[in-house]
């Protein structure tokens, strides 16, 4: 079986984002790039089933720059590394937004026909938590979004994705075709390795630029626009009470939230 | 433009952060770690076979024996960040070293024994070369391995043998030519030393500790021999061309002591960042706010920047087999900077901390011996100035 699995180039959550002053977006001087750590865990799920159905493939996605200041193959080589069979770059160094994204990623469904598409449920940088749902409607394709477990028919011809929803958990089984998006817990994702990074170098990073799938159709106008980048509001320093009494008198009377 | 080619690659950044991740585990509890260190004097095992599953243990293994052969770049940028992270193992450098050694000078079958069982991690190696009366100066020593039918009988005293009780075995380097031989058939001195793989327990070979300082997870000791017999298939590289096979494997030592040092400086640097940014002794500003505290720790900023492209130049040299004098120049060079930059980086940083620097639990005091201890071994500050002045300066030799 074939999957895809998506890989999108974020800053490294450890480190400190400054908005730029005009708030066009964040500096990204001595940034860090990591892969998106939802993605990783979707990476992680489609290397786990490669592992337990044979014949399997695992083929990585992105859609970015490559060379700097955007270049996004170290990521995809990362992911090769990890253990994916191949990766396919779409390259362009606009910012896209999900709709446009999840139309990119149609178009690459078309041609490299999965059986899967495994995504992280949302990036950790702009958190829209939209594209894999989005990729669901355009192609038709059932989906079950912030999966906790994932399990294959014996035939893989189904899925059973067991959720994690407010107040439980909620399990669902789907034909596939079909999208799953990743949660925190679905899996602790593994690093490269060394034989890992080795054996990437000869592995295939293909690139597509985005002109080409334009020319197949793909619409890159977004309907959304960034208006604003702003930090939030400076932390105030919190105060110290000498007794409980005062803690619930101060909640009371300087918070109003009691 | 025109794209930066210069500098740390994207698979180096890669192994970086295979490292940052092998270590994640041991830094949830570091505490324990360092616990483990103090207490037991060794590396607890689980962090060698973290080693072995990331990979690290093969970088100088070929692949067909189970390694990436991916070299010293790759070797000194994980080393570098490993040091970064406030980790290391004393062996795992050791055993680098010694597979780099067989893996460039020892037999087919030699190979197909040792290599394999490094890159899983099944064995540990250690490093045998000083002797009391032979330090900088190998040419003195006297350990003797004589050829006996199908083995070489050796005797004689190494010391300052770090982590022999660990290791499974010590690539020793021994004389296999007496000097009145070298002397009487007029052979160049370099000539007189062979390399052997030795098993650690092999009968005729016993240790006495020695009260060193300064190394963590290993212990020091001077290692007898007493008519201790090595199989002669475990000769590593031609008898008596021992030399060769020893300084192909000094230079690429130098380099990752060179990147470990690196590697302590961005440790030491961060732990200071971290004490001056929160640190209030007068006012409301932190202390990181005077310049007093602030230029010091800039400066190091700038001279890691420098040490860790001569490091990163010195194994590229290395990994790209240009000739060994000028890939020892670029390692000799890297060891100088890096080793007195760390030096300063502890002092520093036990400045910055005031009397807390000197608390074992906030953990800069250890970086006093630890850093001093490489201006000293494995070559002195002095030596790599006399190599230089000589070598490449072109001036008469000084010592």
């Amino acid at each position: 079986m074939k999957i895809l699995a998506t890989v999108k180039r974020v800053p490294d959550p450890e480190t400190s984002i400054k908005v730029k002053p005009d708030g066009s977006g964040i500096v990204t001087d001595n940034v860090k790039w990591v892969i998106n750590p939802f993605d990783e865990i979707a990476i992680e799920e489609a290397l786990r089933i490669k592992e337990k159905v044979a014949g399997s493939e695992v083929v990585l996605v992105s859609i970015g720059g490559n060379a700097a200041p955007n270049d996004v193959k170290e990521q995809l080589r990362t992911g090769l590394a990890m253990g994916a069979d191949g990766a396919i770059l779409v390259v362009t160094d606009a910012a896209l937004e999900p709709l446009v994204v999840a139309r990119a990623l149609a178009k690459l469904v078309e041609t490299e026909k999965p059986d899967l598409v495994v995504m992280g449920k949302q990036a950790i940088d702009d958190d829209s938590n939209a594209a894999g749902q989005m990729l669901a409607e355009l192609l038709g394709w059932p989906q079950a979004t912030f999966a906790s477990k994932v399990e294959l028919s014996g035939d893989q011809k189904s899925a059973t994705v067991i959720r994690e929803v407010d107040g439980g958990l909620e399990t669902l089984r789907f034909p596939l075709p079909g999208i799953v998006t990743a949660d925190l817990r679905l899996n602790e994702p593994r690093y490269a390795s060394l034989p890992g990074i080795m054996k990437a170098r000869k592995k295939e990073l293909k690139e597509i630029p985005i002109g080409d799938l334009e020319k197949a159709g793909l619409d890159v106008s977004g309907r959304t626009q960034l208006v604003k980048m702003e930090p939030p509001p400076k932390r105030q320093a919190g105060k110290l009470v000498e007794s409980v009494d005062q803690l619930v008198e101060l909640l009371h009377t300087e918070a109003k939230v009691i | 433009m025109q794209a930066l080619t210069f500098g740390i690659t994207d698979e180096q950044r890669t192994i970086q952060e295979t490292t940052t991740r092998m270590l994640r585990p041991f830094e949830a509890r570091r505490q324990e770690f360092e616990r483990a260190l103090r207490e037991h004097g060794r590396v607890p095992e689980e962090f060698w076979t973290a080693l072995a599953e990331a990979g690290l243990l093969g970088a100088f293994v070929p692949e067909e024996f189970g390694g990436t052969a991916m070299g010293l770049s790759a070797l000194a940028t994980a080393a570098d960040a490993m040091a970064s992270r406030g980790f290391g193992h004393p062996l795992f450098l050791l055993t680098g070293m010694d597979a780099l050694c067989i893996a460039r000078s020892g037999s087919a079958s030699l190979q197909r024994r040792f290599l394999p069982r490094i890159a899983s991690g099944a064995l540990k190696l250690c490093f045998a070369i000083t002797e009391a009366n032979a330090g900088t100066n190998s040419f003195r020593m006297t350990t003797r391995a004589v050829r006996r039918g199908d083995s070489y009988v050796l005797d004689g005293e190494k010391t300052f043998i770090t982590g022999m009780d660990q290791a499974d075995y010590v690539l020793l380097v021994a004389r296999s030519r007496s000097r009145e031989e070298i002397e009487r058939g007029g052979l160049p001195k370099t000539s007189c030393l062979s390399v052997f793989v030795v098993d650690c327990h092999t009968p005729g070979i016993s240790l006495t500790p020695l009260p060193m300082r300064a190394i963590d997870g290993a212990a020091q000791w001077t290692v007898h021999f007493d008519g201790a017999e090595v199989p002669a298939e475990n000769l590593v590289g031609e008898e008596h061309a021992g030399a060769l096979a020893m300084f192909n494997t000094l230079n690429p030592e130098r380099v990752l002591i060179a990147a470990g040092a690196c590697g302590q400086t961005e440790r030491l640097l961060e732990m200071s960042i971290a004490y001056a940014s929160q640190r209030v002794v007068f006012g409301s500003r932190p202390i990181g706010a005077y310049q007093a505290v602030q230029h010091p720790l800039a400066d190091l900023r700038i001279r890691l920047e420098a040490a860790r492209a001569v490091t990163m130049k010195a194994a590229a040299a290395f990994d790209a087999g240009v000739d060994p004098s000028e890939a020892g120049t670029y390692a000799n060079m890297a060891k100088y900077l890096a080793t007195d930059l760390a030096i300063d980086a502890a002092d520093r940083a036990i400045q910055t901390h005031g009397g807390s620097g000197f608390s074992e639990d906030v953990g800069v005091i250890g970086y006093w011996e630890r850093t001093r201890l490489m201006r000293t071994a494995p070559i002195s500050k002095e030596m790599i100035l006399n190599f230089v002045g000589e070598h490449v300066l072109g001036l008469p030799r000084s010592y």
